[in-house]
């Protein structure tokens, strides 16, 4: 307990020195306005300001990109419940009740609530971290390369299990993902992989290009291609204090919410998107409110937006304790480290202390700061939701190709990025989801790396695999994840939670 | 047999193309023993696997009870063979360094063409109205500069979406050209020029 409070006040000096603070705040104000502008996600605002990170030092760095994640939680919930869009995918099921609510006059307690419901989830989320990364390091620390190499599978599995629609293609895709990311020179041996002699593929495939083209330009085109139909309910937003029957109803729903927020935000494969549908799924279970549920329920808005904030947080606990992203937000931050030349893993925690604890500080701060800019100054948010989306895009294009080209000053890249634009709106319309291919691409080649390892430490002993108790449990979990979905029972069910969300 | 989805036909088409694709690629390649891995060993088990994979997809997409029609997304064959052929004339006229303005710059025509063909083969108008300017924003900043760039781009996306108002184009250019000069140039440093080459 005592190394907790010294670890954290370690952090909090860290997270508040002035800069600190300067960039916490960029991050969670940019974070709240891509949340509450649709068509743009916090992939692709991490993505298009990874190059700008390379100037700052790996602390503030990190500080701003977290916030943005996080931050998008909070303004996602503006515009699902004012406009009835998802700001950001992971607010899709805040808008059934949200936007209701909104209907029925009662927009500003929902709001309210929101925010409230997510400030409680973000602080016990920060203490969660903070309690369970320490020892989860350690047991990392013992890792081999066989340990690695299982939980990469499971972690990648997990992935394809939680998403939605088709398992298969979703296996499929990680499986292409993971190629894409072996392009480019084989460390051990030297061999331009797949690089079809074109010098800038033997550097790899950049990560950044994969996810400004799929998440960024795809999503833009997918946009354009629905007609845009918005009724905002921006004149009358008053009362943003929930009265207090609202609070007290509400409180159970928040309390569950962050619990299981919390939980599937450290599953890999996990974040605040499967959060938000679970909560709200379980909510309509559980809450005696269930049948006013889609008619404008409070609980209906407050379980998941407080699930959502919980599960985006705590997905940062498979990041710095294993060094393995739980999802596409997560891999850019390991993109983000390694740029700093950072390597993401056990050996974080105990190297570098200061950045460590000072980006877990910063998430308390951050959300405090997010209240402040989330309620009082609500009707800035709104204003922006009055801007057309054919005036914003132009601009989002924009600042993506100038993110792209400065990575390495080369037109390269933006081709590149065009290119997984197109393959990317393909891939929608195919009805393959992209994230478990990101993770993939990721994974590729540190999975390779850690095979080759295990299997010249076993001379060539598959098996290895399976004597090593800790590997063998994460085999035998991934097998039994397979086995649950694949189950006709509950394969019905995953259907429906995801039909109804 | 009738192909019922064909989300799922297209789908299992492309992962077998790729699997297939990195496997025979993957036979250049050294590929060593389970305990000395080659450069090939990794790659060719995963092409394997995302090729049967496919097949599976594909396969079920006869028996699928989801039903998908075929044409899943706009695609237009000719634009890819006319983009393959005018890719080839371009990569095998590529004029030596020392050629002239109007020869570097004919030839960066039938390159552009090839690639716009390529893109303009897929999805609807938007995609390739769009990406084409991203692509043409990426080639051009260095030699025409950052206001330039900045204009062909704004103005080409908003030409791609479907209410295009030249004088909203107008404005967000003005805007964002002034933005992105003293943000990204004056306040980040990137290396950039602001005004094409030629002028500086």
């Amino acid at each position: 307990m005592e190394a907790l409070f010294a670890n954290l006040s370690l952090g909090f000096g860290v997270a508040l020195s002035f800069q600190n603070l300067f960039y916490c705040l960029m991050g969670v104000v940019l974070g709240t306005l891509i949340g509450v502008l649709p068509g743009i996600g916090p992939v692709a605002t991490i993505a298009m300001l990874l190059p700008v990170t390379f100037t700052l030092n790996p602390t503030s760095a990190l500080i701003m990109l977290a916030g943005i994640y996080y931050g998008a939680q909070y303004g996602g919930s503006t515009t699902a419940i004012l406009v009835n869009l998802p700001g950001e995918s992971a607010s899709v099921v805040t808008c059934i009740d949200g936007y209701q609510m909104a209907r029925k006059g009662r927009a500003g307690a929902a709001l309210g609530i929101s925010a409230i419901g997510s400030f409680f989830a973000g602080c016990c989320a920060t203490i969660i971290i903070a309690l369970f990364a320490p020892p989860l390091a350690e047991v990392a620390l013992k890792f081999g390369p066989a340990e690695y190499f299982s939980l990469m599978v499971l972690g990648l599995i997990a992935a394809t299990v939680l998403a939605s629609g088709s398992l298969i293609k979703a296996i499929a895709m990680v499986i292409l993902g993971l190629l894409l990311g072996l392009v480019g020179t084989d460390v051990n041996s030297g061999v331009a992989r797949f690089a079809f002699g074109v010098s800038e593929l033997s550097d790899g495939i950049g990560f950044v290009s994969v996810a400004m083209g799929v998440f960024g330009f795809a999503e833009i085109i997918n946009n354009l291609d629905q007609k845009e139909a918005r009724e905002v309910f921006t004149k009358r937003v008053t009362g943003l204090l929930p009265t207090w029957q609202d609070i007290k109803d509400c409180t159970p729903s928040i309390l569950r919410g962050t619990a299981l927020g919390s939980a599937l935000g450290i599953l890999p494969g996990g974040g605040a998107l499967l959060a938000s549908f679970a909560a709200y799924t379980l909510e309509k279970k559980v809450s005696w409110n269930s049948a006013n549920f889609g008619k404008g329920a409070i609980q209906g808005v407050a379980a998941p937006e407080a699930a959502n904030n919980a599960g985006a947080q705590t997905s940062f606990i498979p990041l710095l304790t294993l060094g393995i992203p739980s999802n596409p937000v997560m891999a850019l931050m390991i993109g983000a480290m390694m740029i700093q030349g950072i390597a993401p893993g056990p050996q974080v925690m105990t190297e570098r202390p200061q950045l460590f604890w000072g980006m877990i500080a910063s998430m308390w701060v951050g959300n405090l700061m997010l209240v402040v800019l989330n309620l009082p100054l609500i009707g800035m948010w709104i204003k922006l939701l009055t801007i057309p989306y054919r005036m914003l895009y132009p601009a989002i294009l924009l600042f993506c190709c100038v993110g792209v080209y400065s990575l390495s000053n080369s037109p390269f890249d933006v081709m590149q990025t065009a290119v997984f634009g197109v393959v990317g709106y393909i891939w929608v319309k195919l009805e393959c989801e992209p994230a478990p291919l990101i993770l993939g691409f990721i994974l590729g080649p540190l999975m390779e790396e850690n095979l080759r390892r295990a299997m010249l430490l076993s001379r060539g002993d598959a098996t290895v695999f399976f004597q090593r108790p800790i590997s063998l449990t994460m085999l035998l979990i991934a097998a039994l994840l397979l086995v649950i979905v694949l189950a006709p029972a509950v394969r019905k069910k995953r259907d429906e939670a995801f039909v109804e969300a | 047999m009738k192909i019922m989805n064909g989300k799922d036909f297209w789908a299992g088409l492309m992962f077998i193309a790729f699997g297939l694709g990195f496997l025979l690629v993957a036979r250049n390649y050294a590929m060593g023993n389970a305990v000395r891995m080659g450069p090939a060993y990794f790659p060719t088990v995963l092409g394997g696997m995302l090729a049967v994979l496919g097949g599976v997809i594909f396969f079920r997409s006869f028996l699928s009870k989801i039903s998908h029609p075929m044409k899943a997304f706009p695609f237009r064959l000719w634009f890819v063979v006319g983009g393959l052929i005018l890719g080839v004339v371009a990569f095998y006229t590529q004029p030596p360094r020392d050629a002239g303005a109007v020869t570097q710059i004919a030839h960066m025509l039938l390159a552009g063409a090839s690639i716009g063909l390529l893109f303009a083969a897929f999805g609807p108008r938007s995609l390739w109205v769009i990406l084409l300017s991203v692509v043409v924003f990426g080639y051009l900043l260095k030699p025409l500069g950052l206001v330039v760039a900045t204009g062909l781009l704004i103005f080409g996306s908003a030409w791609g979406g479907h209410e295009f108002k030249t004088k909203e184009a107008a404005f967000l250019f003005v805007a964002l050209a002034i933005f992105s000069v003293f943000a990204f140039v004056k306040g980040l440093g990137l290396p950039m020029n602001i005004w094409p080459a030629f002028l500086e």
